[in-house]
């Protein structure tokens, strides 16, 4: 009984959370908002992506796809049918634009899913990015639905609210899934497809229902971010953005929703951070040349020491953490050094470089040294419960979990 | 029967021989740039995503030689030489190796050991550093491109008619020319008593006179365009039939590497075991470093040829589609399969050009897709490659 | 095996209670939205017609929204694509930008009101979605207007953005005609593709004489399909017909397919729709393939850059453009806006979206010099109230225009020198009818 009640007051937490995320935005800009409800549909995504290749050990890049197939149904049944139809309650609407998408996007999984059965590993990646970029240019060359230009879905319908429950109502499907008995001939087939085939897992309905799934809320929250743009253009679901979903999952621990969450939380959120960095005199920062060089090669000192640290101190983890925060300082130090060198080259010097380009590279940085620092993703095969956080409290050692990524 | 009618109208079958040999000529850049990625593959199973960013460096290391050779944008010197060329190819060469090699010692050997999907991501991020932080620091604004002077075979091409015209096309052309001098002349005689007047600013009488002149002159070119596309010919530009020698050279001295060098052999060994070839004495770390250099230098060549003779105009993105190209490219042929990779290549351009030749050119970039995703589904492991089990 | 054995579907427990919260939360939502308009929740029905139809300039709607009010300090955004792959222009529009503002600084040392007026430069990173984010961020920071940007396709969602609260936008090199009608707050510097387009085409149909027009059209670039539906229109209109449309995407290297299809149908003229990267490519890859002199390359104001005869080199010479206006004019506003763009920047401007950010960002500060008050919506009328603004680019006249300034284009013939003036045409002269862009408004679709 204390189990189930503790999962309903998580529940129950989280819903009202969302309503007063909705209730509460009178202080909040349209800027906060969107960045609250791209953090809310990119966890969607991320959680959904994990299904197909954390959860089920698939490889799909393509993910942006599905998102795709959702906003542009939905955008395309808005602007031809809303008004057509009887009831004129845009939140309804939304809701069954949010089945229609995630239908859609899951007939589009299945499409993908079925050659899946056939290919592997890396035959299925490209086929699914090939498959997401077909959808981008077949949808490019629609004139109805806007071309290149884009799609204006009108009437538009904002949501808070639906998008962080559509992105709980997804972590808590995957979450099921992973912790119940329907959830192991997933895990089955992702550590090994052949011996789990022995053992009388119906592979071929795993990996589709896990396509399904997937895609499924990837075509809702596509619904969803329709509707809350009002704008739609092909180029919001390129290539780039399936990478970055992609990142998110495999930065997160592949296999880990919760680490889906935070990345996707995080990755999501970077970038418009760095946006909004300002210098001292409340000008948007800006960076000298020669600074951005002494930074990066400071960097690369310091990961270059705490991997050496990692891979060939095995002392006490008191010491160890010593020696991480003095590859911190060297880093500091060479990066002094060097930028004090670096100031001699005319070029660099007088560069000034505003803070909103370097926001990329910073984030490309990122991901390269969370990549080196810890291959396995930032929480590997982890996972949040609440017995976990009790656990941190009272300081016993944490198991291992059985299944491991 | 007739839908299939419909959706060809309007193709021109004279122009079938030319496309194909467009579809050759672009397939080989494919395959030269997918060869730096099947190679990788074969060795490392990686995807090496920053390929393309090697091929972006590339490019800009040619312009810089040529700038250093004399061709900046301001001044000049007069015609070039086919050794300027081999200089700005070595020198892309030699820094796209040195590029790649250090990417390799960097970023992905940290990585080996983990799961490849970490790997991957490197990669991903090592392609978004180098596209960004090139931006900050080479030149973008206006997007550099090298000189066209570099180029001796500019604006070259070599003519193979393989049908002749009917003759009376030609008589017709013929028979239209006096008119059109007659006309030209007058125009001109006019414009020579008026030297102050704007050509497309004329008082009426010149007016007339210019559009006479236009009318016959355009029914005249017309004749002529007419007799041009009434035969078949094969136009084939010189600077692209270089780069397809080029391309055929290089790939001949990579197979005399792999197949028959010491370092080949152990380059196959490991790409066929790798934990056993470093058991039998193959000194596996110099092995991928080889390789690399060997992808990443065709990477630059193919970068170098298609700045120079293309004259595409350089940005830090400048490898990305041709990198998802060749990428489609090796996986088309097999991926890891040398071979496979100039097969998929030239099947990709072959198949690219079909389909603009059937009039569907805004479906270019999709058709790769569409080939590999039928060719996968019949063949998972590629056209070349082995479908041997194999776990992400 | 109790897999097997459990029939019906656990995992789907909780998911079923979440759905049932998600239908909770949506009438939640409902209520806001009827009771409570302008926060989230609410209904839009805004630029209903953008992007799918065209309209006339009457039906703009009015911004409801209050905008921004001027703080201790007056902020300008602006949106710029400082990353990716339209750089180029985003950094001369930024450049241009900073070179009006330094400007007007110089000018009016106490600012406007007493109060300094501060230029803040987003990037947009190329893509249409992180330019509204830039949009949102700087409005929430409390920008007056927005200045930017300079592709069609990110202008459109900043101007969406910005109707819902009010604020002023001035794009900069987005000629698509129906972005105006997103709203009336929406304003451009640049003439449109419905002016443009025929401007060229009625170039090549009276001043070339020609008849049978091929076209290249980028499909990747709003701007390049708009522009080349534009063209075709009018060009079929005056008489000449179009024999083939063959399409690229941006960033390709090799058109030989396109070419050797192109010729095939025998055109006496090819319009190229695209932006210069392509464009000198194409030129030369056309010449390689056998597509004479004789027939003429034509194009829009996206060909602008020293950089074409670079990337086309003798192929391109003899083609024409059109241009919002000439680095070798004698008109005093644009030598001298060249004399200080080499002094501050050490070059020439690379592409012509140096003028036009500097045109937007002045005309936007004179505007605000002469607004009843600091704040968005006064600015707004300002603006649209602009009258004979003697901009690098020509005249800007936006009073009674819809948002789109009634300039001339030029058309520059592009030789050894580099652009050579040839005809400027007045709005009156190519468009008739006074109800504005009428004869293309229909087709502007794709």
């Amino acid at each position: 009984m204390k189990f189930w009640g503790i999962r309903f007051v998580s529940i129950i937490i989280a819903i009202v959370a969302c309503l007063a995320l909705q209730a509460f935005e009178g202080g909040r800009s349209d800027y906060e908002q969107r960045i609250i409800v791209l953090i809310g549909l990119y966890i969607t995504l991320a959680v959904s992506l994990n299904l197909i290749n954390g959860i089920t050990g698939q490889f799909s890049i393509g993910h942006a796809a599905f998102y795709q197939v959702g906003a542009y149904l939905t955008g395309f049944l808005t602007v031809t049918y809303f008004a057509k139809q009887p009831i004129h309650n845009l939140g309804a609407w939304l809701i069954l634009m949010m089945v229609v998408g995630a239908l859609g996007a899951a007939i589009a999984g299945l499409i993908v899913g079925l050659p899946s059965l056939r290919l592997r590993g890396d035959y299925l990646a490209i086929v699914t990015l090939g498959f997401g970029e077909i959808i981008r240019i077949i949808v490019q060359n629609q004139r109805i639905l806007g071309g290149s230009y884009g799609m204006n879905v009108a009437p538009k319908y904002k949501s808070i609210a639906l998008v962080w429950m559509l992105a709980i109502f997804c972590i808590a499907v995957c979450r099921n899934l992973l912790k119940t008995a329907h959830g192991l001939p997933f895990l089955a087939v992702r550590e090994d497809e052949v011996a789990s085939s022995a053992m009388g897992v119906n592979v071929t309905r795993v990996k589709v229902t896990a396509f399904l799934l997937g895609s499924a809320f990837a075509g809702a929250a596509g619904a969803l971010l329709a509707h809350f743009e009002g704008f739609i253009t092909p180029t919001t679901f390129g290539m780039d953005v399936s990478f970055i979903i992609l990142t998110m999952v495999v930065l997160g621990g592949t296999g880990s929703i919760t680490g889906s969450v935070v990345a996707a939380a995080l990755l999501s959120y970077l970038p418009e951070y760095l946006r909004g960095l300002k210098g001292p005199d409340g000008q948007a920062l800006q960076i000298a040349g020669y600074n951005v060089v002494a930074w990066l090669i400071a960097v690369g000192v310091a990961v270059a020491l705490i991997r050496w640290a990692i891979n060939n101190y095995h002392g006490p983890k008191a010491k160890k953490y010593g020696l991480y925060v003095g590859a911190f300082l060297v880093g500091f130090v060479v990066r002094y050094v060097t930028s004090f060198g670096l100031k001699f080259i005319p070029g660099l010097a007088a560069k000034l470089i505003p803070v909103d380009q370097v926001r990329m590279l910073i984030f490309a940085v990122a991901l390269i040294v969370i990549m080196l620092l810890r291959p396995q993703g930032i929480f590997a095969h982890h996972e949040f419960s609440w017995s976990w956080v009790r656990r941190l409290f009272t300081r016993r050692p944490v198991p291992q979990t059985a299944v491991s990524a | 029967m007739t839908i299939a009618l419909h959706l060809v109208a309007g193709v021109e079958f004279n122009t079938l021989p030319q496309q194909l040999v467009n579809g050759v000529l672009l397939g080989a850049i494919y395959a030269l740039i997918a060869l730096g990625y099947t190679m990788v593959y074969g060795v490392l199973r990686l995807i090496n995503f920053a390929h393309g960013e090697v091929y972006m460096l590339g490019a800009y290391v040619a312009l810089f030689t040529s700038y250093f050779l004399g061709f900046r944008p301001d001044q000049y010197p007069t015609g070039s030489t086919v050794a300027n060329l081999l200089i700005m190819l070595l020198a892309s060469m030699v820094v796209c190796s040195l590029v790649g090699v250090a990417i390799e010692r960097f970023a992905y050997r940290p990585m080996r050991g983990h799961s490849r999907i970490a790997s991957l991501i490197t990669a991903i991020g090592v392609s978004l550093l180098l596209q960004y932080g090139g931006a900050l620091f080479l030149p973008t604004s206006p997007p550099p491109s090298i000189s066209e002077k570099v180029n001796p075979y500019y604006g070259q091409s070599k003519t193979f008619a393989l049908a002749k015209p009917s003759p009376a096309l030609a008589q017709e052309a013929e028979k239209l020319r006096p008119a059109t001098e007659s006309a030209k002349a007058s125009y001109q005689a006019w414009l020579s008593t008026h030297p102050d007047a704007n050509e497309f600013e004329l008082p009426a009488d010149g007016k007339a006179l210019k559009t006479t002149a236009q009318d016959t002159e355009r029914k005249y070119q017309d004749a002529k365009h007419k007799l041009d596309t009434g035969g078949v010919n094969l136009i084939i530009q010189t600077g692209q039939a270089v780069m397809l020698i080029a391309t055929v050279v290089l790939m001949g001295i990579l197979t005399y590497l792999v197949l028959f060098t010491k370092a080949g052999r152990a380059m196959r060994a490991v790409a066929h075991a790798f934990d056993s070839a470093a058991l039998m004495g193959v000194n596996v770390n110099s092995i991928v470093t080889f390789t690399f250099v060997l992808g990443s230098a065709l990477a630059g060549a193919g970068a170098m040829m298609t700045a120079t003779f293309l004259g595409t105009p350089l940005s830090t993105f400048y490898g990305l589609a041709p990198g998802v190209k060749a990428f489609v490219a090796a996986v088309l042929g097999g991926i890891g399969n040398i071979p496979g990779a100039v097969l998929g290549g030239l099947l990709m351009g072959l198949a690219e050009n079909t389909v603009v030749w059937l009039g569907y050119s805004n479906y270019r970039d999709a058709i790769a897709f569409i080939v590999l995703i039928i060719v996968l589904l019949f063949k998972p492991g590629g056209l070349m490659g082995s479908s041997k089990v194999e776990k992400v | 095996m109790r897999v097997k054995t459990m029939r019906r579907i656990p995992y789907l427990n909780f998911s079923a209670l979440a759905a049932l919260a998600v239908l909770a939360g949506c009438g939640c939502g409902n209520n806001a939205g009827t009771t409570d308009t302008g926060t989230t929740g609410t209904t839009t029905t805004t630029g209903t017609t953008a992007g799918t139809t065209g309209t006339t300039a009457a039906k703009r709607p009015m911004p409801t929204a209050p905008g921004n009010t001027a703080g201790d300090k007056i902020i300008l955004g602006m949106v710029a694509s400082l990353n990716g792959d339209l750089k180029p222009w985003g950094e001369d529009c930024k450049k241009g930008g900073e070179l009006a503002m330094e400007e007007f600084k110089k000018a009016n040392p106490n600012g406007i009101g007493g109060k300094p007026v501060q230029l803040v430069v987003s990037d947009s990173n190329s893509a249409a979605e992180q330019g509204k984010s830039a949009a949102e961020k700087l409005i929430s920071d409390g920008s007056l207007a927005i200045i930017g940007e300079v592709a069609s396709g990110i202008t459109a969602q900043i101007a969406n953005a910005a109707f819902e609260k009010g604020i002023p936008v001035v794009a900069v090199g987005a000629t698509r005609t129906d972005l105006t009608d997103i709203g009336a707050n929406v304003f451009r510097v640049c003439y449109t593709d419905d002016f443009q387009g025929p401007v060229m085409a009625k170039f090549a149909y009276e001043e070339l004489g020609k008849k049978r027009v091929g076209l290249i059209t980028d499909q990747k670039q709003p701007y390049s399909t708009g522009l080349s539906n534009s063209f075709r229109d009018f060009f079929v209109k005056l008489g000449g017909t179009v024999v083939d449309e063959e399409f690229y995407n941006s960033k390709d290297t090799q058109f030989s397919g396109q070419l050797t299809n192109l010729k095939a149908k025998q055109p006496d003229v090819i319009f190229m729709s695209g932006y210069f990267t392509e464009t000198g490519p194409l030129a030369r890859q056309a010449r390689e393939q056998g597509i004479g002199k004789d027939v003429e390359l034509l194009g829009g104001d996206g060909w602008d850059s020293s950089e074409i005869l670079t990337t086309g080199g003798d192929a391109i010479l003899g083609s024409f453009f059109c241009n919002h206006y000439n680095n070798k004019e004698t008109r005093p506003e644009v030598g001298a806006f060249l004399n200080k763009w080499k002094a501050k920047y050490h070059s020439e401007p690379g592409t012509t979206m140096g003028a036009l950010g500097y045109d937007a960002t002045m005309m936007t500060l004179e505007a605000l010099k002469t607004a009843a008050s600091l704040d968005s919506k006064a600015l707004r009328d300002s603006i649209d109230n602009v009258e004979n603004f003697p901009g690098v680019s020509g005249k800007i006249t936006l009073k009674g225009m819809g948002g789109n300034p009634h300039k001339r284009a030029l058309v520059v013939k592009l030789t050894k020198q580099g652009q050579a003036f040839a005809k400027a045409y007045e709005w009156e002269q190519v468009i008739p009818t006074s109800g504005g862009p009428s004869t293309t408004s229909t087709t502007q679709s794709q």
